[in-house]
């Protein structure tokens, strides 16, 4: 997986490439940490490149929200194709995220 | 309203494999599996769904059922008649009872981090079931043609 990190008026927004799966996790993990760690609270996450997800990432994805909740953050995702969204469809997941069709429609009252 | 058998697979295949609980060898067989069903030019929807099934049921393999013994093997057979996909995975655990799955739909267990495996096997393949009480579980799929590679 690759991620690229950029800054948008005091949000972190983390593009991926790849798959979130049972592999990568523990590395995305590790980066949300490191921005949580850095005081940062807001943090956008755009699936354009993202081809693959499975329960593992969807419990990587929980645990962060949960972090960032616990310290009064936020967090939003954009840009999901329709192979990935369908798993967040069928686990009801669409409903506890949030979750925009473009990262300008994500960015608008962050 | 049947397809066409321009739009059917139309082959036949048997996969009998015994492999380690470890990741690297679940991975290892997911993608040479994967690759032999895209080179029959499989519908993308319909491997997004056997890739995710098949990892799910593998990985509960490994941690459920073997309990990370790398030891302990996953038997695993895969049959595609025509344009049916059946796939069997048997751990050597001693089972579970399926029925006692709780629905991680749910208001109380939405934000759970487990327990999504095999809801989304019932929602990606036409059938689901456990044998061997718990052990084994077959998965089926219809499967659809999709643009030539």
């Amino acid at each position: 997986m690759n991620i690229q990190e950029e800054r948008n008026n005091g949000i972190a927004v983390l593009a991926l490439t790849g798959e979130i799966n049972i592999n990568s996790s523990p590395e995305l993990r590790k980066k949300f940490a490191a921005i949580i760690e850095a005081n940062e609270k807001k943090i956008l996450v755009d699936f354009s490149g993202v081809s693959y997800l499975d329960s593992s990432g969807l419990a990587t994805l929980i645990e962060i929200l949960q972090r960032l909740k616990k310290i009064g953050g936020k967090l939003r995702f954009c840009s999901i194709s329709q192979k990935v969204k369908n798993v967040f469809e069928i686990t009801k997941l669409i409903n506890l995220f949030e979750i925009f069709d473009s990262r300008k429609d994500a960015l608008q009252g962050f | 309203m049947p397809l066409s058998s321009s739009h059917t697979i139309d082959k036949a295949m048997l996969v009998t494999e015994s492999i380690p609980s470890k990741l690297e060898a679940i991975q290892a067989f997911i993608g040479s599996f994967i690759k032999t069903l895209q080179a029959m030019s499989i519908d993308e929807g319909d491997l997004f769904a056997v890739r995710l099934s098949l990892e799910e049921a593998l990985v509960n393999a490994m941690k459920h059922g073997n309990k990370m013994n790398a030891a302990s093997t996953i038997g695993i057979t895969a049959q595609l008649k025509k344009d049916t996909l059946e796939l069997t995975i048997k751990d050597r655990g001693e089972g579970f009872d399926h029925q006692k799955l709780s629905d991680p739909t749910q208001k109380e267990n939405i934000d759970k981090l487990s327990g999504r495996g095999v809801h989304l096997m019932k929602n990606l393949m036409d059938t689901v079931e456990f044998f061997d009480k718990g052990s084994g579980i077959r998965l089926v799929k219809s499967l659809k043609k999709g643009r030539q590679a």
